[in-house]
């Protein structure tokens, strides 16, 4: 169940780059086994990318519930970290966001106080998505709203808040968007070390998210979770309650999310509402999909390949990718059913069931 | 013989009496008064009003000649032009050039009347719609030479809708400024009856005006009555908009329900069955057009079928390469049928291009019935009504009365049961998606003369008809008809108050805290779960 050769292996990568970044993309940049800051910023992305398909992997591949809505807390931890660069960069530093000026506001609207706080947001980047997911996941789980139904209707919950982001009167930058951000926690936006120290925290925080959710399942609780998984109705029949570890693991996945999303909105150095359009929940399905569900590191591994080939082809061939990524979809779920893993030899009494 | 020579007679003896008073009308021209002339002038353009085109016409040259100060005063009547070129007023003959002829001097009382007269017979005069339409707008600003019974004849010959509007306007406006109250009141009334809310502008803009209280009440009442019409026909229009939403939802809806209901998939890709709908009826179009243009009309009823083929195609072929293999992984399905929507957009995006297609609205889906008030019931959403309304009451007697809809209700409630009764079921699924598919592609159809066509459009759908499916309840035909007409009508009504966003909002929050209660949707079938 994850503790495999492949499990070491991908937490010993991300262990490198956490520690080989710094170096090589700070001092030894530029040298031949140097690392640009244009490589570190991608390798930063798609870790978050990481980050995202371990908190989708945990309740879909061990608790049997996919969430087509998985867009909707990365965007919560996206909109939460670029309030607070915008709130900081407004209240120490005098640049006047662009959402004030385009809506000709002379101050921020209420729910902004604070935000110039480090602490504060971060907070709420954990609190936030948590309360959202526990509030949905609560009264889905309890009157035992499950698969298709669920699925749909966090992906409805996602297209709904991307309508009202794409409002301009929300206070949250409309379709424009939030962008301009000058600093975080002291780094300044756009220099080469902000970029290397942002890929090294986002390699670092998926790792430990790697490492945690790795001992997470294999403890009694995820074996819980795996019977959850496997048949909800004899697993109640024993006496289990399963409302409460599937509500757990709903919510960490949501907060797991959300910080991806607060780690990936300053490498970019933009957010807007495109983020919580269906196709990118769905695309995080398809990461782990692809993958293979219920192995974290065919989670991390569908995360990479999939983004790493979206960032490469995307610059010569953009019309291409759409092609390229429903084929690919299709190929997996037809022919593959557990992902990437399913390549590996099969070993003999091993076979899945997934729903 | 002796008739037609007395018919002769006859006609001289009216042609006559019509020269002399042209000579009397041309004369009134050169009267030593300006009153008289002036009066004159409204003769002039009465004459041209009754008495036919030819009179108008000339007195439309008279008027003209008034205007551009060629009207000059002689001893025996006035003479338009001068040297070679001058002519009798009263008959238009070429005169030789008279010693006495004195300009007639035109001031601006004069010229403003001969403005309103010309105006008038340019109502009377002009073939072209435009001219006269420019006519009635100088008209109201320039009333000096008309009159009612004028106004009336030139809205009873009136032949083009827009002047008659604008003269209709004109009429009202100068009953609602009659001196007779009681001919204000009767006004009030007579515009009253008609309750659109340019005529209760007509009657609030009088009333602005007006002194006598008798004739304020009667307004007062008239605008309040106009004032309930136009909030009943509001109401109706929201209805009627919202019911033309609904049946396009139910038509995705039903599909994404009878195929949920047998397979447990839910089509992602369902929005681009109603695009491909959408698109056979362009190609069903075109082609109309290239081989037999005068049946270009029947278009939008020769793509029904084609259209409902074309997504049933598709739809199968995405059944037997995909789905099949993906029974027993209801959420793969999710994933599978996500890519096969994300294929088809970017394959039309390709193929055929982003923008919008040009569609050509046939005589039965253009203009509309007005009902009350403002509201007019417009035929292409009756078009999009009745084509739901139709393949509703196909699939319910597909359903109830035929061995295939027997065999889907088996199907449905019990699989292996069903196949242990002889029922092929692979076949069943395969008929089912394909009635799935295809009712998609006819809300295409419906939609091709309301909607912007183009690779995206599914999209706007397909939230919504899932939506519609959640709270209907799994493969039930009765839920699903609730379902979409509650969602529909939430849509439009919330809509003007509040934005499309909060109306979506709404919707989402409702269904949630439906689902609370009922996991499994209005009609769900009783069980234990």
């Amino acid at each position: 169940m994850g503790g495999g050769v492949l499990f070491r292996c991908v937490a010993a990568v991300l262990a490198a780059l956490t520690l080989a970044l710094p170096i090589l993309g700070g001092p030894l940049s530029g040298s031949a086994v140097g690392i640009s800051p244009y490589l570190a910023n991608i390798i930063g992305q798609i870790a978050t990318f990481a980050l995202l398909a371990i908190a989708l992997d945990l309740i879909w591949g061990f608790a049997g519930v996919l969430s087509l809505g998985h867009g909707l807390f990365f965007a919560l931890g996206g909109y939460l970290v670029a309030m607070h660069m915008l709130k900081a960069g407004y209240v120490n530093q005098g640049i006047v966001p662009d959402l004030m000026t385009f809506m000709g506001w002379t101050e921020l609207p209420a729910y902004w106080a604070g935000f110039e706080h480090f602490p504060y947001a971060l907070a709420l980047i954990v609190l936030l998505p948590g309360l959202v997911a526990f509030a949905y996941g609560w009264m889905s789980f309890r009157s035992r709203v499950s698969g298709v139904y669920f699925a749909i209707i966090t992906q409805a919950l996602t297209y709904v808040a991307m309508l009202l982001m794409f409002r301009n009167d929300t206070g949250f930058g409309g379709n424009n968007g939030m962008t301009g951000f000058a600093s975080l926690v002291g780094l300044p936006m756009g220099a080469a070390s902000t970029a290397v120290w942002l890929a090294t925290a986002s390699t670092a925080a998926t790792l430990a998210a790697f490492l945690m959710c790795g001992r997470l399942v294999r403890s009694p609780f995820g074996r819980m979770l795996v019977a959850v998984r496997d048949d909800e109705a004899r697993l109640r029949f024993l006496g289990y309650d399963p409302v409460w570890p599937k509500l757990a693991v709903w919510t960490l996945s949501g907060v797991l999310a959300a910080i991806a999303g607060a780690l990936y909105v300053p490498q970019v150095g933009i957010i807007n509402p495109r983020l919580l359009s269906p196709e990118v929940s769905i695309e995080i399905a398809v990461w782990v999909a692809l993958g293979g569900r219920g192995t974290l590191s065919g989670a991390v591994i569908g995360a990479v390949v999939i983004s790493a080939l979206k960032f490469w082809l995307t610059g010569f061939a953009p019309d291409l990718w759409p092609f390229i990524l429903s084929l690919l979809v299709l190929v997996v779920v037809v022919g593959l059913p557990n992902g990437l893993t399913d390549l590996r030899l099969p070993r003999p009494g091993r076979t899945r069931h997934g729903s | 013989m002796r008739l037609s020579r007395l018919l002769c007679l006859l006609a001289v003896l009216a042609a006559q009496p019509a020269l002399a008073d042209r000579a009397a009308l041309t004369a009134a021209l050169c009267a030593p008064v300006l009153s008289d002339q002036v009066a004159g002038l409204a003769a002039l353009a009465e004459a041209g009003a009754t008495g036919g085109r030819d009179e108008a016409e000339w007195a439309r040259t008279v008027v003209a000649a008034v205007e551009a100060r060629a009207l000059r005063c002689t001893a025996t009547g006035p003479v338009i032009g001068d040297g070679a070129a001058t002519v009798d007023a009263a008959t238009l003959a070429p005169l030789a050039e008279p010693a006495d002829a004195a300009a007639l001097p035109v001031n601006n009382r004069l010229r403003a009347t001969a403005a309103s007269a010309a105006a008038v017979l340019a109502l009377f005069s002009e073939a072209d719609p435009a001219a006269r339409a420019r006519a009635a707008t100088a008209l109201e600003r320039r009333r000096e030479a008309l009159t009612l019974p004028i106004l009336e004849a030139a809205l009873a010959g009136e032949t083009d809708a827009g002047v008659a509007g604008a003269l209709g306007a004109l009429r009202a406006r100068m009953l609602l400024s009659d001196p007779d109250p009681q001919t204000r009141i009767l006004a009030i009334a007579a515009i009253a009856a008609d309750a659109t809310l340019r005529n209760r502008t007509l009657i609030a803009e009088a009333l602005g005006a007006e002194t006598d209280p008798a004739v304020q009440a009667a307004g007062a009442e008239a605008l309040a009555g106009i004032d309930r019409t136009l909030a009943a026909g509001r109401v109706l229009a929201t209805l009627y908009s919202g019911l033309s939403y609904a049946s396009v939802l139910l038509l995705a809806a039903l599909g994404l329900a009878i195929i949920f209901g047998l397979m447990g998939v839910i089509n992602l890709a369902q929005g681009e069955f109603i695009m491909i709908g959408a698109y056979a009826a362009w190609f069903v179009q075109t082609a109309i057009r290239a081989a037999a243009p005068g049946l270009l009309d029947w278009y939008l009823i020769a793509a029904l079928p084609v259209s409902f083929l074309a997504a049933a195609a598709v739809g199968v072929a995405m059944e037997s390469l995909v789905l099949r293999r993906l029974y027993d992984r209801p959420l793969m399905t999710l994933l599978a049928t996500w890519a096969v929507s994300l294929l088809l957009i970017n394959l039309v995006r390709v193929g055929i291009g982003t923008q919008n297609l040009e569609f050509h609205q046939p005589f039965y889906v253009s203009g509309g019935i007005p009902v009350l008030g403002d509201f007019i019931l417009t035929l292409n959403r009756l078009f999009a009504i009745g084509v739901a309304l139709a393949a509703f009451a196909g699939v319910v007697i597909v359903l109830r009365f035929t061995t295939f809809g027997m065999n889907m209700r088996a199907v449905a409630q019990n699989r292996a049961m069903a196949g242990a009764a002889g029922i092929d079921a692979r076949r069943t699924d395969r008929m089912a998606i394909a009635l799935g598919s295809g009712l998609a592609g006819l809300a295409g159809v419906a939609l091709a003369p309301l909607y912007n066509v183009n690779p995206n459009m599914g999209a706007g759908f397909i939230v919504d008809s899932f939506m519609v499916v959640v709270l209907g309840g799994v493969g039930s035909l009765a839920g699903a008809v609730l379902a979409s007409f509650g969602i529909g009508q939430i849509n439009v009504v919330m809509e003007p108050i509040y934005g499309a966003v909060a109306a979506k909002v709404v919707v989402l929050l409702l269904v949630i805290a439906f689902i609370q209660r009922r996991p499994e949707g209005l009609f769900a079938p009783k069980g234990r779960r």
